[in-house]
């Protein structure tokens, strides 16, 4: 009676291992007996999805083995992931936090292992990080909200992201920041969440109670092409949008003349810079303490610079 | 005799509906006071009223002084992994020093169950103890908080007759020790046994008080209104071809190579102690449950086995056992209830047609005398019998030549039982027939044509009905048969 | 005289249309520009996406099971969808069919694990709500894919009054009542979710009739994704995130028992619409971003509460 469930089981179980392999090799680099672990935060946003194509590139030309994990943007599964790699004898570990505060007990397994740790684009608060590659999202709310004085003046509106995560909070304090040197006002700031659809909801309902709105800052480029979408005709004449990251979709926006500006990150430079300094580290070669890759303003003017 | 409580004038009304209607009910130290009447007479709400649990509308309930009222439902309200001893003190266990005192407790236990006659270790986990035990240590707990009125709300329904005669004996006893009894059942001779005076409800109304000794005829007369005349009204007629017919049917282990054939216009009944297998197998012939070998024809046609939707194309029908579990959907209508089996029938291109849906559940109910407010009422609401009559009632509509009748009377009040019994009669004149699967020795013998008898699994054998005594049908029904 | 008594009886035969009452009155004090044509034909868009998925999941609630995985098929369809026409080049048409299939597809497997396989419908759809997010990452590797031209259409006006995505929700919302009150797996649903053994014994086939309703609840999913996509013009990866829950949440709202048998459209309908005009009103009074979450899911609670409340008082 039991045979035949414990056969289907058993070719389950076995299928699963199979696929399990399969897409392992796929996340993992070619050849090289220095292997680097990369923690990322999530795959399921192009910006990440760029920089860890930047992580394996770099991977592939200086020769080293690549690993790559992918935490969902789940804080307590990456300090799991990290602790992993911690016991497979990487070389290395690059970590791009999920969040900067959560990120301390991936670090200490790190450090207990005596494993070089390097953080990408996200800090890591407490804990030993022997390289920081970073860009500036202070500095790059401060450029957006500059830009935004600069193309138009009056009241305009801060579409957040997820109320509490460190891209939310950094670039929205350097929004803040920078507020002081132009004409424009803050009349409403609401979460959208990252999310496209979201910031189509909640720039249309924001539309409806501030009907005079010139300008929108959008923590990233997914929202303020929402808010592109919820605007129309005025995206670009009557409003302008100004969002971050600089992503392939934001980018054309900004060709299309619907978004006035864009911060870009170089998430590829980024995923580069960190596999060079964990690469160093490995082989105990001095290491950069911080390095930071440029945070751009793009517009229309230096657009041809980004796009690929 | 002091009185413990008098109730005057309880009205009670719910939606619109009088539950009850200017009840008067008192209680007297030393005397067991039955409430009697059909389901849905009233007798559940008048106990939630005297417990408190409902406030009436008018009219008042007054306890003497100092008297607590304690009632025991059907469903114990016992926790099956605590010991008995737990049980007993359940949320006010003897304590010394914050800490609970085992020992005390122990010995508290031992005296309070020694006065329900309960000989067993109060360290017992309750869960190891048969339901007729559970029960005593419920009564005892009641008790124990210094019950002046013990209310039993139909404890006898779970009972086998020995343990029926042990709960009526402690009765006795607790009523020479002062406590005035209200005791709920639907057994007549239990009453006759018991009771010092008896009070009947009807439709919400208290319709007399019946002294001690009253006749099974009175109070049968007050509880329905009318007179029964006969209480198995069974018309026989001669047997036409067979329409069911169940050959050599075996699921190891559990029954072995039964046969029984029905025919049209015939009651076939399915006697046998519980355990026989008589529910395994016509659940199995229904395509509810799988089966080893063997086969089931019905009309001639061989059914596929483990397959309802085939059994029920071919005519055959199931009223199950368990109402509630497996015949009713509680949070439907009365309406969508009786039109459950013939909703595939009635579709055409996959839109139910639902006023001819309605139009015959609203036939069916009167034709039926479903005591209900109207065919939107949620089914739940009904008392059992008036349920029991919709889970006929859905397959009448689909008409099938072969309904098969799982202990169709149980919780069943005397008057609706006649009203089912004349259903079947109505299948049998139409040539159709019935199985009837039946604890009730009277009821099988009154209302069959044979009997099929069955015992650990298998056929026993078969006896004509007609006089044919409950000594007979026993005689085989406890014989052992190698296996 | 009779139309209070029948303004009455909607009302206590709905008891979250009160509480959408509730809301709007409140809101239209609190912000003037809440109750102008354009604002509540926004909450009409906003809420059609919730509203399809949600109208799906009845069916599935009503026959008592769940399913989680809406928002991840809603999100897998459309991306099939945007994926055929923009990188296969395939016609808008044959690829909006695509989409809708692979929605179908998705339901029918979480039906055959339930009926067939006896999976629990939670872990099932769980399972799905993971393999369908996967597959979208897989498809789109991550970016977000423009979408054809007839699913982006889904997100335009037909008229300045009339957006495509209200229409949606409007014959949605038709089609789901009609198949709960008036068709054969719609009254089966109910018998299902209210006793399932009973629907067996009555000769109703479960397992087929549940292989139909989660297939279902994935054809309104595959639809609502396309909704989504379409007011985007663009199919992410990680859209409608969560959405499940905002489903499971209307249906409840809207007066459905999550232990089966009971659930109406225009519950649902009232239900989707709530969530919907709260959001709203909270973007609208200002409310702080940290707060936001708290009152919605006060509201929530509330909602089902005062649902509970009023019929246990009828009773």
């Amino acid at each position: 009676m039991d045979f035949p469930r414990k056969v289907a089981v058993a070719a389950l179980s076995a299928s699963a291992l199979a696929l399990t392999a399969a897409c392992g090799s796929g996340a993992t680099g070619s050849g090289g007996d220095v292997t680097i672990g990369l923690a990322v935060s999530t795959l399921n946003n192009p910006y990440f999805v760029e920089l860890k194509q930047g992580a394996e590139e770099a991977a592939a030309e200086l020769g080293v083995k690549l690993t790559v994990v992918d935490a969902q943007n789940d804080a307590t599964n990456q300090v799991n992931q990290v602790q992993t790699f911690a016991t497979q004898g990487l070389k290395a570990i690059i970590i791009n936090p999920v969040d900067s505060k959560q990120a301390t007990p991936a670090a200490k397994a790190a450090e207990n292992a005596g494993i070089p740790l390097v953080a990408v684009d996200r800090s890591v608060d407490e804990g030993k990080v022997v390289s920081e590659v970073a860009s500036d999202n202070v500095q790059g709310g401060s450029l957006a909200a500059i830009e935004l004085g600069r193309a138009t003046s009056g009241e305009v509106v801060h579409l957040q992201g997820i109320p509490g995560a460190s891209a939310s909070r950094d670039r929205g304090r350097g929004f803040e920041q920078g507020l002081n040197s132009g004409g424009i006002k803050v009349v409403a700031s609401q979460p959208a969440d990252f999310d496209r659809a979201k910031g189509l909801d909640v720039m249309t309902n924001l539309l409806q109670a501030n009907a005079s709105i010139k300008g929108v800052f959008a923590d990233n480029d997914e929202m303020a092409l929402g808010a592109i979408k919820a605007l129309g005709d005025k995206a670009g004449t009557q409003v302008q949008v100004v969002g971050f990251d600089g992503t392939p979709d934001g980018l054309k926006a900004v060709e299309d003349g619907t978004m006035t500006a864009t911060i870009a990150q170089q998430p590829k430079v980024l995923g580069r810079k960190a596999v060079e300094q964990a690469v160093k580290a490995a082989k105990g070669e001095a290491v950069q303490q911080v390095v930071d890759v440029e945070v751009k303003v793009v517009t229309k003017k230096n657009l041809a610079e980004f796009k690929k | 005799m002091a009185e413990l409580l008098r109730a005057t004038g309880v009205t009670k009304r719910f939606t619109g509906a009088l539950a009850l209607d200017g009840v008067d009910f008192d209680v007297r130290s030393g005397e067991v006071h039955v409430l009697l009447g059909e389901n849905g007479a009233g007798k559940s709400t008048l106990v939630k009223v005297l417990a408190g649990v409902h406030r009436p509308d008018s009219g008042e309930v007054v306890l003497a002084d100092g008297v607590r009222l304690a009632v025991i439902y059907q469903e114990l309200t016992l926790v099956p992994e605590l010991s008995v001893a737990e049980n007993l003190f359940l949320g006010r266990p003897p304590r010394r020093f914050g800490v609970v005192d085992q020992a005390r407790m122990r010995r508290d236990a031992v005296a309070l169950l020694d006065r329900v006659g309960l000989a067993v270790d109060p360290r017992t986990k309750l869960k190891h103890l048969g339901i007729a035990q559970q029960q005593m240590v419920e009564i005892a707990r009641a008790l124990d908080q210094d019950a002046g009125v013990l209310v039993l709300d139909e404890p006898t329904a779970v009972l086998t007759d020995t343990e029926t005669d042990r709960l009526l004996e402690i009765m006795a006893e607790l009523r020479d020790q002062g406590v005035g009894l209200v005791f709920i059942t639907h057994h007549l001779d239990e009453i006759r046994r018991i009771a010092d005076r008896s009070t009947v409800l009807r439709d919400g109304r208290s319709v007399g008080v019946l002294p001690r000794g009253a006749s099974v005829e009175e109070m049968i007369e007050l509880m329905v209104g009318r007179s029964i005349s006969e209480q198995y009204p069974r018309h026989r007629q001669d047997p036409g071809e067979v329409l069911l017919k169940i050959d050599g049917l075996t699921r190891n282990g559990v029954f072995q190579d039964v046969s029984i054939e029905v025919r049209a216009g015939e009651v076939v009944g399915v006697a046998g102690l519980v355990g026989a297998g008589r529910t395994e197998v016509v659940r199995a012939a229904f395509g509810a449950d799988r089966y080893d070998s063997g086969h089931v024809e019905v009309g001639g046609k061989r059914l596929a086995g483990g397959d309802v939707q085939a059994a029920v194309r071919a005519g055959l029908g199931l009223v199950p056992e368990d109402r509630k579990g497996q015949g009713l959907v509680l949070t439907s209508s009365v309406g969508e209830n009786l039109g459950l089996v013939t909703l595939g029938s009635a579709t055409r291109f996959g839109v139910v047609d639902r006023g001819g849906q309605r139009e015959k559940a609203a036939g069916m109910a009167s034709a039926l005398r479903v005591k209900t407010s109207g065919l939107g009422q949620e089914v739940r609401e009904l008392s059992g019998g008036n349920q029991q009559k919709v889970v006929i009632g859905k397959w009448l509509l689909a008409d099938p030549k072969v309904l098969v009748l799982d202990e169709p009377t149980r919780g069943v009040d005397v008057g609706a039982k006649v009203e089912i019994y004349e259903l079947v009669n109505r299948m049998t004149a139409a040539g159709r027939a019935v199985l009837l699967v039946s604890s009730d020795l009277p009821e099988v013998i009154g209302m069959s044509d044979r009997i099929v008898v069955m015992a650990h699994g298998r056929v026993a054998g078969e006896l004509p009905a007609v006089g044919t005594t409950q000594d007979q049908v026993m005689a085989l029904a406890v014989q052992e048969i190698p296996a | 005289m009779t139309t209070s008594i029948n303004a009455r009886k909607v009302l206590s035969d709905n008891g979250a249309l009160g509480g959408l009452l509730v809301l709007v009155v409140a809101l239209s004090v609190l912000a003037p520009s809440f109750l102008s044509t354009q604002n509540l034909l926004n909450v009409g868009v906003q809420a059609a996406v919730v509203a399809v998925l949600a109208f799906g999941s009845t069916f599935v609630i009503v026959s008592g099971g769940i399913d989680l995985s809406v928002g991840s098929v809603a999100a897998l369809s459309a991306m099939v969808g945007a994926w055929s026409s923009t990188e296969a080049g395939l016609p808008g048409p044959l690829a909006l069919l695509l989409g809708l299939a692979t929605g179908v597809v998705a339901g029918l497997v979480n039906g055959a694990l339930v009926s067939y396989g006896r999976l629990p419908a939670f872990i099932a759809t769980l399972a799905m709500l993971s393999v369908a997010r996967g597959l979208t990452l897989v498809v789109s590797q991550g970016t977000p894919l423009a979408t054809p031209d007839v699913v982006s259409e889904l997100g335009s006006n037909l008229t300045p009054f009339l957006p495509v995505p209200l229409l949606v929700m409007l014959v949605f919302f038709g089609l789901t009542a009609f198949v709960l009150t008036r068709t054969y797996q719609g009254r089966a649903m109910y018998v299902i979710g209210g006793n399932e053994e009973a629907a067996r014994l009555s000769g109703i086939d479960v397992r087929k009739q549940k292989l139909v309703i989660y297939a279902l609840s994935g054809l309104f999913a595959a639809v609502a994704g396309m909704l989504l996509a379409g007011r985007l013009a663009s199919a992410g990866p990680q859209a409608a995130v969560g959405y499940e829950l905002d489903a499971i949440a209307a249906v409840v709202i809207g007066g459905a028992s999550l232990s089966g048998g009971v659930g109406r459209a225009s519950g649902t309908l009232i239900g989707a619409l709530v969530l919907a005009v709260l959001r709203n009103g909270l973007n609208q009074l200002q409310v702080s971003p940290f707060w936001q979450q708290v009152v919605i899911g006060v509201v929530i609670a509330l909602a089902v509460l005062l649902d509970t409340l009023r019929r246990r008082s009828t009773r």
